[in-house]
């Protein structure tokens, strides 16, 4: 096709947006709804996702040793019965594994009588080098976000911060024949991923029992599934409408042009020459929308989020100039993929109508 | 010389039927083995009563339909074999004229014999020119400013007139061409055809009006329930 005839039919698609601005003003409105809403939908997944990521990152897995304190302590089968505190999900968790079994803990020189009877079957961390190498193994775990040495002394230490002084001042004793095992504080980055992670650091040698909260890591996880499902369905419902609307407006326009198109035909347009006007239609008024709609959800996200941040207390939001480049973009491909299909196929199906192509009006 | 020059117009048919049928796909038989040889240069009516086949005759000459069997030969195109790319090169080497003028009343006289010329990828000075040329031929080169609306129906078709001339087609088909104007418009209109034929383009002009085949006296096609039942060079079977 010659660059004059290219000119001819440019100007000719956007005069039949002017022509036709009644059907024009419609379409971009409805468009504009529909790419606002799956912007929208674009923007509270990601904002969803970025807080929930966030939750992820704060629930913290305790991991503990099988070290010399776990084995004389933590009863018969080196497991731990009972833990003084609940460590996950809060910062101050402490390497605190102890027995439950009061008696187990009455005397600390019994206890080192015992442990030259340990049987050796099972590894055993003797010092905080070792340790500190179990950490470095749990860190190469896949999908393990953060590790943090806390020996058994740091363990103790908080457990006192916790007490009032005189109980603190009351387990002093311990100071010197502390019964707590070293252990690590252990993040993950995807917590759809958490029992595999978990079984995953239970398998490595050294590693005696792991203290989580599976129930809330699955919670998480379902609910950032639930966000990503709902997201995908109303983006994929409105693309089709929007697939739909710019197909109407180029139907429409098609219908009021059948005298041209008819001669057109007449005098031997080739099928491209009759589509390109409507194509330019269809994708300047797809990019209208998109460039519109990516104005508009500035102050639409402004408010909207404005409001989430007090109702759900999420700290902080993603900016909306990170949405900027995606969201054009794909509002961009919708008007675009929309106005080409929607030409090429609607006026090509009118097209290749053979017998009536003179007699169209 | 002016001998010569007839004698070649008349040598090669310009359009070619050869057996051809057509049966739609509702089972209508609309045309039934029609042989018929129109040569470069030739003037031709072709009448019949409604339903008669004419407009079928017509749609496959300007490809509009495919014969069921025959060939068809178009400004040397075989028509049942050309590929659908092929037949906007057919329909430019053919001029149309409707028998509703079929102008763009969204454009002046200019613009719409033009429109014709931007579809061939024409250059502005080129438009300009034969445009300009066109409607001085049909007597309209003082309106070219002027809208459809305005125009009485006989300058309509002048114009629809001028819009098949402007590309300088080898054949004009004009298919009912006065039926929607006055009856002296209607001598006009087969005037301006007669002269457009005497310059050398092959005009083939489908009509009702027989007092207006007679007063020409032109080759004469008539075809009834689908096959011709007489073809005659001078007017003389109406």
């Amino acid at each position: 096709m010659k660059l004059r005839s290219f000119k001819h039919l440019l100007a000719g698609g956007l005069k039949n947006i002017w022509a036709n601005k009644l059907m024009s003003i419609a379409s971009v409105g409805i468009l504009v709804a529909c790419m606002s809403i799956i912007g929208l939908a674009i923007i509270l997944e990601e904002n969803v996702n970025k807080t929930l990521g966030e939750i992820e990152q704060q629930n913290v897995i305790m991991v503990y040793f099988n070290d010399l304190n776990s084995v004389l302590y933590g009863g018969a089968d080196s497991s731990v019965t009972g833990s003084i505190i609940s460590s996950t999900n809060d910062d101050s968790s402490a390497a605190v594994s102890t027995t439950g079994d009061k008696s187990s803990s009455t005397s600390s020189t019994e206890n080192a009588v015992d442990a030259s009877e340990i049987s050796q079957d099972k590894y055993m961390i003797h010092n905080e080098q070792e340790a500190l190498d179990l950490c470095e193994k749990i860190r190469s775990v896949p999908n393990v976000a953060s590790v943090d040495f806390v020996s058994s002394e740091e363990g103790l230490e908080k457990i006192k911060q916790g007490m009032l002084s005189k109980q603190s001042e009351y387990f002093s004793f311990l100071d010197g024949d502390n019964p707590l095992s070293s252990g690590a504080k252990v993040t993950m980055n995807d917590l759809s991923l958490f029992q595999e992670t978990l079984t995953n650091i239970q398998s490595i040698e050294g590693v005696d029992t792991i203290q989580s909260q599976g129930d809330v890591a699955a919670k998480i996880t379902s609910i950032k599934k639930g966000v990503s499902i709902a997201a995908y369905w109303i983006i994929g419902i409105l693309l089709i409408i929007s697939l739909v609307i710019v197909s109407n407006t180029i139907r429409v326009t098609m219908y009021n042009r059948k005298l041209e198109i008819s001669i057109m035909k007449a005098v031997g347009a080739t099928d491209w020459y009759i589509r390109i006007p409507f194509l330019i239609e269809g994708v300047t008024l797809g990019l209208f929308s998109a460039l519109f709609t990516t104005g508009l959800l500035y102050f639409i996200y402004k408010a909207v989020i404005g409001t989430m941040k007090s109702a759900l207390s999420i700290s902080q939001v993603i900016p909306y100039s990170n949405f900027v480049g995606l969201l054009l973009g794909i509002f961009a491909g919708i008007g675009v993929i929309s106005g080409f299909l929607s030409s090429v196929v609607i006026i090509g199906k009118y097209l290749k109508r053979e017998g009536s192509e003179f007699r169209a009006i | 010389m002016i001998q010569q020059q007839a004698a070649v117009l008349h040598e090669t048919p310009l359009i070619e039927f050869k057996g051809v049928s057509k049966t739609y796909s509702s089972g209508t038989h609309a045309l039934d083995d029609i042989n018929i040889k129109i040569n470069k240069g030739e003037f031709v009516f072709v009448v019949g009563s409604s339903g008669a086949g004419k407009s079928t005759f017509m749609k496959l000459i300007m490809r509009e339909e495919k014969p069921s069997t025959g060939d068809i030969f178009v400004n040397g195109y075989h028509l049942p074999t050309m590929s659908r790319k092929q037949v906007p090169m057919l329909r430019r080497t053919m001029g149309i004229v409707f028998q509703d003028f079929r102008l763009i009343p969204t454009l002046n006289v200019f613009e719409n014999v033009a429109f014709a010329m931007h579809v061939v990828g024409a250059s502005s000075r080129d438009i300009r020119k034969r445009v300009s040329n066109a409607l001085n031929l049909v007597g309209l080169g003082q309106k070219a400013r002027s809208m459809p609306a305005q125009l009485s129906g006989g300058e309509q078709q002048r114009v629809g007139l001028a819009r098949a001339l402007v590309n300088k087609p080898r054949l004009i088909i004009a298919d009912e061409p006065t039926g929607n104007v006055d009856p002296n418009m209607s001598y006009e209109i087969v005037e301006l055809l007669t002269e457009i034929n005497r310059r050398g383009t092959t005009v083939l002009m489908v009509t009702h009006e027989h007092q207006l085949v007679r007063d020409f006296a032109k080759r004469v096609i008539m075809i009834e329930n689908g096959k011709i039942i007489a073809d005659n060079s001078d007017g003389g079977l109406l």
